[in-house]
């Protein structure tokens, strides 16, 4: 079994700030990876852990050169090794751009599998992964809360707003994991500092063939940005909260009337 | 051979029997060396003076028993008998040499006070052994184990003591008085008339059991808790010497090192002497604040699980060391390492709840008789469980990541760390930005205001309130700001060395870029951090607690407190102030009475002391990082704490850290008293009634102490 993680370095969330032209002050932020994307990478080592026939687990990312410290933090939990898409012309890719690229390193890949975050914590665009399979002609089973492979074929329960679905589909697939598949593990002493040792595979756009990208009329690039963010404004900030006091038999009362005064329940 | 040893029937058979006894004692000790011998080293040597000055008064005047005075002089009275009664069983082991030569000087006089000594203990010591054995059987503390192998061993002591006794009297009877042994002499002149054939069969017989017993006391001894008769000197001669509030160092770049403590091969061999030594006299047990409120951790039950632990390693070992031939559970060359490596500490020693139940409060260390290392170990079991096995509570993973990514346990980002400082009447300078302008010199102290004060709303009160004493005493004072990360204490404690390693070095590479004045810091777990743990990684400096530096600061005059009567005209009554003891500035720092020199300078304060106070304070429940786990064994630590709080009636509750703030403040809520009893860290008691010792016209200008309190 081996699967590629589509592990999104972002900044840690809270942290974010923009700079004057509406691009992410990376200098001012500790760079994780993306939330979703550690439980899809949570889902794939016990995927592998449980395969009889073993397998590994490659990281797949599309950042700046320094993300390589944020992606042995994937290394650290058990990923094999890494690939590192960076390239100055991708400053500033929009989300289709970002799906050209990955899909385009992904064919210089085998694996059974593809797992992704249902989306990023920066971008929030939650497309990349549906784009990818698109792209590349693999079954698309998204909100994952269990996979199941087995002879060749993957099961997905699907979560949906009313309870699930069992998805079923041939492997090579590609899958988006939610946080129903499990919270992702703390590395190990011997994890963080094995993955000093393991290999982070460096590509540039001249390595890739975007041969396809260009038929379909597709630029790489920030230049080429199909959407650029325009404004942002933080979030009004919240009212001053209300203490609840009393016994909890009075406490509770307070908060149901104040819930049903403003016809929350 | 002496005159009185000639009289006992086959008076030789005691040497063979006695060395023979000695033989066997040696070999088993031997075997525990070898055990110790195959765990990890360790080098508890340094500074002898101290290491002699503790066995007086730990070892030989047993200070620590005598806490609990009726136990302590049973326990002294045993020991007298047993130290003055094996001069006689030496004399008639060496064919009456002792005695030959003790009673040589003087004519006798040494030899008779020892009679006379052996006498007096050896009464006191059955009355001793009267109220341990009714302990055990009739009033029963829940801290005493009782079991066959206790109970035996009381016997065996009574009659070793009674025999003695027997033999001297009978002896005295049949022979005339011994000079000195004014009490069996008495005993004996009351049967001068008895039937001499029976005297003379009762003093062989009273003489061999006393002998018989003395050797099966001594084949017993290295296998049960008694074993602390011989190594209690020991133990307290390498007890650790750093810091306590010092963990120990650890190597992460080791690449085939067990991280932490696995199994019995990975505790260093006075840990596994600490095992051998226990008493099991559960003084550490009566003092654990998670044990009393109903977890599963019971310091004394991990100690003891250690020895178990020994016994099984010492199960495959040949009493006389050599190859062993078809042995299963030794290797060829009769080694204990592969058995050693093969006995984990969870699930045997302690169970994983337990682990993670302590909060490293370090009462059990300080109750211990014996200066056994509690704390130590079940941090190292900690570290093995995170740094190599992942195995910890879900919820700390939140912590973990927080203090790696943001910093600081709270997860706020560093841009906030000076919000506490809004609506301050004065500015308060940042490090860098007096570095910038060339005014680094000016800087009289670095405030460490900490994680708790830059994040917690209550406890950035307690920092505002603190940075007005010091401004009001017109210290130059600055703070880190954005460059401060948390010390790493409860990183540390929860076993993640990796991360605590992280931030250590990030705060020493801050502090030596801008070579730190003094710090001062209100965070007794910052302080312990940065002064006792921070010299590891070569980061000496002087560190101050606020409470020291505050009473520092009225000591020298530079700041004063207002008229007390002036302030609190119209208030008739003293204010009644209870004070809540942080663990890690008593138990770990010895800073007891700063807090209190402050509260006195504050006039109409009246301390009304819990009776867990000073140093044998009550932990709040969240040292050992416990502050970022849920309590969901047994009942709330904050809870019996809060109670004690409210039994001394008083209104007002001082603290001195930001946890203790935290979790009584909670504890005070939950028992519906959140109203009654307002908690106050010790500066903000003194801010209100601060003013500058200039302007009250005592002797200013003068700088408060600056070295660390040590």
């Amino acid at each position: 079994m081996r699967i590629v993680v589509l592990a999104k370095p972002v900044p840690d969330a809270g942290q974010e700030r923009l700079r004057n032209d509406f691009r992410m002050d990376r200098e001012a932020t500790t760079e994780v990876i993306n939330g979703n994307d550690e439980y899809a990478l949570e889902a794939a080592l016990k995927l592998v852990e449980a395969s009889p026939d073993g397998g590994e687990v490659v990281l797949l990312a599309m950042a700046p050169d320094h993300a390589q410290e944020t992606l042995r933090k994937g290394l650290a939990l058990g990923a094999a090794s890494a690939v590192l898409v960076t390239d100055p012309a991708l400053e500033g890719s929009c989300a289709l751009t970002t799906a050209h690229v990955l899909a385009a390193a992904l064919r210089e890949l085998s694996f059974d599998l593809v797992i992704a975050g249902v989306d990023t914590s920066d971008g929030g665009g939650g497309v990349v992964a549906a784009g990818v399979a698109a792209l590349l002609g693999l079954p698309y089973l998204s909100y994952a809360a269990r996979i199941e492979p087995s002879d060749g074929r993957v099961r997905v329960r699907r979560i949906t707003p009313n309870g699930y679905e069992v998805l079923e589909a041939p492997m090579p697939a590609l899958i988006s994991a939610t946080q129903a598949l499990g919270a992702p593990r703390y590395p190990t002493l011997k994890g963080i500092m094995g993955a000093r040792r393991k290999e982070i595979v460096i590509r540039t756009l001249a390595d890739l063939d975007l041969a396809g990208a260009r038929a379909r009329g597709v630029e790489v690039g920030g230049a080429a940005a199909t959407a650029r963010v325009t404004g942002s404004r933080p979030r009004a900030p919240r009212g001053t909260p209300k203490v609840v006091q009393g016994s909890p038999a009075e406490a509770a009362q307070e908060v149901v009337t104040f819930l049903a005064e403003r016809r929350l329940i | 051979m002496t005159e009185a040893l000639a009289r006992v029937p086959f008076w030789w058979l005691a040497i063979p029997v006695f060395w023979g006894s000695v033989a066997l004692f040696a070999l088993e000790v031997v075997r525990h060396l070898r055990v110790m011998g195959a765990v990890r080293p360790a080098a508890p040597f340094r500074d002898v003076p101290r290491r002699l000055g503790a066995v007086l008064r730990y070892a030989i005047l047993q200070t620590r028993l005598f806490r609990d005075t009726r136990a302590g002089l049973m326990h002294y009275a045993i020991f007298a008998a047993f130290v003055l009664l094996s001069t006689g069983v030496a004399s008639a082991g060496t064919g009456g040499l002792v005695e030959a030569i003790v009673a040589w000087p003087f004519g006798g006089a040494i030899w008779a006070f020892l009679l006379l000594a052996r006498n007096v203990a050896a009464i006191a010591a059955l009355a001793g052994l009267v109220y341990a054995m009714a302990r055990r059987l009739v009033t029963r503390p829940a801290r005493l184990t009782l079991s066959r192998s206790v109970v035996a061993i009381l016997f065996l002591i009574g009659a070793i003591v009674a025999a003695e006794l027997g033999a001297l009297t009978f002896e005295a009877a049949l022979y005339g008085p011994l000079p000195g042994a004014v009490i069996t002499n008495a005993a004996g002149s009351l049967l001068v008339r008895s039937d001499r054939g029976l005297l003379l069969l009762l003093f062989g017989v009273t003489w061999w059991v006393h002998i018989a017993c003395v050797c099966t006391f001594l084949i017993w001894l290295p296998l049960t808790k008694h074993f602390h008769v011989a190594s209690s000197f020991f133990n307290v001669y390498l007890r650790k010497l750093e810091p306590r509030g010092a963990l120990p160092a650890m190597d992460l770049e080791a690449e085939d090192a067990t991280f932490g403590l696995k199994t019995l091969a990975d505790l260093s061999w006075k840990d596994v002497l600490d095992g051998l030594s226990c008493t099991e006299c559960g003084l550490c047990q009566d003092a654990c604040p998670a044990y009393a409120t109903g977890k599963p951790l019971n310091p004394k039950a991990l100690i003891v699980g250690i020895r178990e632990l020994t016994t099984e390693a010492e199960l495959g070992l040949h009493l006389v060391p050599g190859p062993s031939i078809g042995h299963a559970r030794v290797a060829e060359d009769d080694s204990p390492r592969p058995v050693v490596s093969g006995l984990p500490l969870v699930d045997h020693a302690i169970s994983f709840d337990a682990v993670w139940d302590c909060v490293t409060c370090g009462a059990c260390v300080e109750a211990c008789p014996l200066l056994i290392e509690h704390v130590d170990k079940i941090v190292g079991i900690r570290r093995n469980l995170v740094l190599e096995e992942s195995r910890f509570p879900a919820e700390i993973t939140t912590a973990f990541r927080a203090m790696e990514n943001q910093q600081n346990p709270w997860g706020q980002p560093a841009s906030a760390r000076l919000d506490w400082t809004r609506g301050l009447p004065f500015e308060v300078p940042v490090v860098r930005d007096l570095a910038k302008a060339g005014r680094l010199d000016e800087i009289e102290v670095l405030y460490w205001v900490g994680c708790a004060a830059a994040f917690d709303e209550r406890n950035k009160r307690v920092a505002r309130a603190f940075a007005t004493c010091l401004h009001v005493a017109g210290v130059k004072f600055a703070v880190l700001g954005e460059e401060e990360a948390c010390t790493g204490d409860p990183a540390r404690r929860m076993g993640n060395e990796y991360v605590f390693q992280m931030l250590a070095t990030r705060n020493i590479e801050t502090f030596e870029k801008y070579g730190p004045p003094p710090i001062v810091t209100a965070c007794p777990h910052c302080f312990n951090t940065l002064a006792n743990e921070y010299p590891q990684f070569g980061g000496r400096y002087d560190v101050r607690h606020h409470t020291s530096y505050l009473a520092s600061l009225l000591a020298s005059g530079r700041l004063a407190t207002r008229d007390p009567n002036a302030a609190e005209a119209g208030q008739a009554e003293a204010r009644r102030v209870t004070l809540h003891d942080s663990c890690y500035l008593t138990r770990y720092n010895e800073i007891v009475d700063a807090p209190r020199d402050v509260l006195r300078s504050v006039g109409s304060i009246e301390l009304a002391e819990m009776s867990a106070h000073g140093k044998q304070t009550h932990c709040c429940g969240a040292g050992g990082g416990r502050m970022w786990m849920e309590e969901t064994r047994g009942t709330r630590i904050n809870a019996a704490r809060t109670h004690q709080v409210l039994a001394t009636g008083a209104p007002t509750l001082a603290t001195s850290c930001p946890f203790c703030m935290t979790m009584l403040r909670d504890g005070l809520a939950d028992a519906g008293a959140g109203d009654k009893v307002s908690t106050l860290d010790v500066a903000e008691i003194l801010a209100p009634v601060a003013i500058s010792g200039r302007t009250a016209g005592s002797k200013s200008g003068e700088l408060p102490v600056t070295r660390a309190e040590r």
